[in-house]
Order: C-alpha cells, then sequence, then structure tokens
C-alpha cells in the first residue's frame, strides 16, 4: 500500500467511524490483546454503563465465532476473520465481522440467524431462556459452546442482526459470513 | 476439605471457596474461549464439597459478576443448579446475586435463576461498581 492509498484507507474509516480494526488470525492472545485495546479504545472515547457492556459482550462473542468456526482449511491452516467497530453519525455503535465458512454450512449459519432478524426482544429473550435450559444441546457436533452465541448478539443488538453471505468466483469451496451488529 | 481459591485473571473470574466457613464467593469477569476447562474443576470442587457437608447445613454464597460470555452462561447456570439440588435435599443456602444498577441483562439473569432455582432463597442486589 502506498501512502496516498493508506491516506484513503484512512479517510474512509474516520467516514464510516472506525474506532478499531483488525484483520488477520484469530486466536486466544490475539483475542485477548484485542479485548484489552478495544477496552482502552472505549474509555477513550467515553463509552460507558451498558453500551460498553454490550458493545464488550458483541465484540467477545464475534471473536469466539470466529475462532470456533472459521474454516482452517481457507485461512491457510489458522483461524482468519476480521472485525470491526465504529460509531455512526446517530451515536449508535455498529460491530462488524466476518469469516470464511465451508459452503456447506452456509445453510446451517442461514438457519441460525435468520429466524431471530424477525423476533421481538421478547422473544430473543424467550428463546435465549429456552436454549439456556437446553440439556440436549452437547449432542450437537458442529457447535462448540453454550448455544447462545447468536442469541446473545442479538439480545445485545438495538436493531435485527445483519449478515451477508458472499460466494466467491474463484472457487466453490468457502463463502465468507459477515455478520453486523448495532448496538 | 480445601477451600478453593483462584485468582482473577483478564478473562476469569475470581473464585474463593471458603467452604470451611461455608461462604462461597465468584466475582469479575468471565470470558474464556475455553469455558469447559475452567469451569469443570470448579463444579467437581462445589459438588465433592456439598455432598460431603451436613445435609443440613448453612451456606452463603455471593455472585459478583460484571460480564460473562454466552459459553460461560450455561456453566455458572450449572453451578447454581448444583447448588439447587443440595438445597432441595435440605441444606440451606442464601444466595446473593449482585448487579450494577444499570445493567438490565445481569439482573435479569438474576431474577430468572431467582424463579427457576425457588429452594435457594437468591437474593438479587444492586450495588454501584466498585
Amino acid at each position: 500500500m502506498n501512502l496516498s492509498h493508506f491516506a484513503d484507507f484512512c479517510e474512509k474509516a474516520v467516514k464510516d467511524g472506525v474506532l478499531f480494526y483488525y484483520k488477520g488470525e484469530f486466536s486466544q492472545n490475539v483475542v485477548a490483546t484485542m479485548s484489552d485495546t478495544l477496552k482502552q479504545r472505549l474509555d477513550a472515547v467515553g463509552v460507558s454503563g451498558p453500551a460498553r457492556r454490550k458493545l464488550f459482550s458483541t465484540f467477545i462473542e464475534m471473536s469466539q465465532n470466529i475462532m470456533h468456526y472459521a474454516d482452517v482449511d481457507a485461512g491457510n491452516g489458522s483461524k482468519t476473520g476480521a472485525l470491526a467497530v465504529g460509531k455512526n453519525g446517530d451515536a449508535k455503535y455498529w460491530i462488524v465481522a466476518g469469516n470464511p465458512v465451508r459452503v456447506e454450512h452456509v445453510e446451517r449459519i442461514k438457519q441460525k440467524v435468520e429466524p431471530l432478524r424477525s423476533m421481538t426482544i421478547d422473544e430473543i429473550k424467550a428463546a435465549y431462556r429456552e436454549q439456556l435450559r437446553n440439556d440436549e444441546h452437547e449432542k450437537d457436533s458442529i457447535s462448540r459452546g453454550a448455544g447462545l452465541g447468536f442469541l446473545t448478539v442479538a439480545r445485545e443488538a438495538s436493531a435485527p442482526l445483519e449478515y451477508q453471505i458472499v460466494f466467491r468466483s474463484d472457487e466453490q469451496e468457502f463463502a465468507d459470513f459477515y455478520l453486523r451488529a448495532s448496538i | 476439605m480445601e477451600n478453593l481459591y483462584i485468582p482473577a485473571t483478564n478473562e476469569t473470574p475470581e473464585i474463593n471457596f471458603n467452604f470451611s466457613e461455608h461462604k462461597l464467593h465468584m466475582s469479575g469477569e468471565s470470558y474464556p474461549e475455553n469455558a469447559m476447562a475452567f469451569y469443570a474443576p470448579v463444579r467437581a470442587s462445589l459438588h465433592n464439597y456439598l455432598s460431603n457437608t451436613q445435609p443440613h447445613g448453612e451456606v452463603e454464597a455471593h455472585f459478583s459478576l460484571k460480564y460473562f460470555n454466552s459459553s460461560s452462561t450455561k456453566l455458572i447456570r450449572s453451578l447454581i443448579a448444583l447448588m439447587h439440588d443440595s438445597a432441595q435435599a435440605g441444606k440451606r443456602i442464601v444466595t446473593h446475586w449482585y448487579h450494577d444498577p444499570d445493567d438490565d441483562m445481569m439482573s435479569e439473569f438474576g431474577n430468572d435463576l431467582k424463579d427457576e432455582f425457588r429452594m435457594l432463597d437468591i437474593r438479587v442486589v444492586a450495588t454501584e461498581p466498585a
């Protein structure tokens, strides 16, 4: 990247209200370091109280999602993804994340996220409670957690989650899954 | 039996289970990548304590958590469920669930626990963060 490209890149990031951006490997150490950095960034711009907890919670869920589900074969042996946190002109915060997934997992992801988009906050809370008490979840061999990740993000968000699946033109094995939460 | 003390880290809460005084404290934040690895020994130790003490003794539990991630959620609930089993068998367990007054999520979580685990005498307490 030459300097004028970098200047454009910085200008675009400022215009979009980006407070934090990372792309690359998501390892335990990287996420731990990012967590500390993000906390300091939020303190520096004066985010406090529930908004801070909601942002941090969403950041952790999205990062751990990448750590658990980003396809290693798509990342040359490591879990890779991208994540950004920012603030809109209307003072709402947003978090976006993306990672490669296997094409055959796309339907499963859609089935998990799509229903949340049309649920009210009370319905989301009810689904969260139900999943919290669901002891059958351990039998799900693909899930790496409690099955509460997307529900937690949906619960923290102030608007329906947005997602996008981007299929690649050069190969059919992987697609890129992007998720956006507005806090 | 031996008390269990685990100091807090950035990603895991402080566990201070003073079994000899029947006081159980858990405080801080919980978002380890592998929550099971952290909570399995905590749960085992609690289970061991609850099944090896007088069935009608009194226990005080204090949960003062600022934040936990989704994979810690079920495991924290399972510690409470374990105490509830013991309370149903006759032990008196008074449980305090502290939360930041502005934190709806934490207060709702505490109130849900209170509704679900009625034998535990859960008190949901709003406190200013330290």
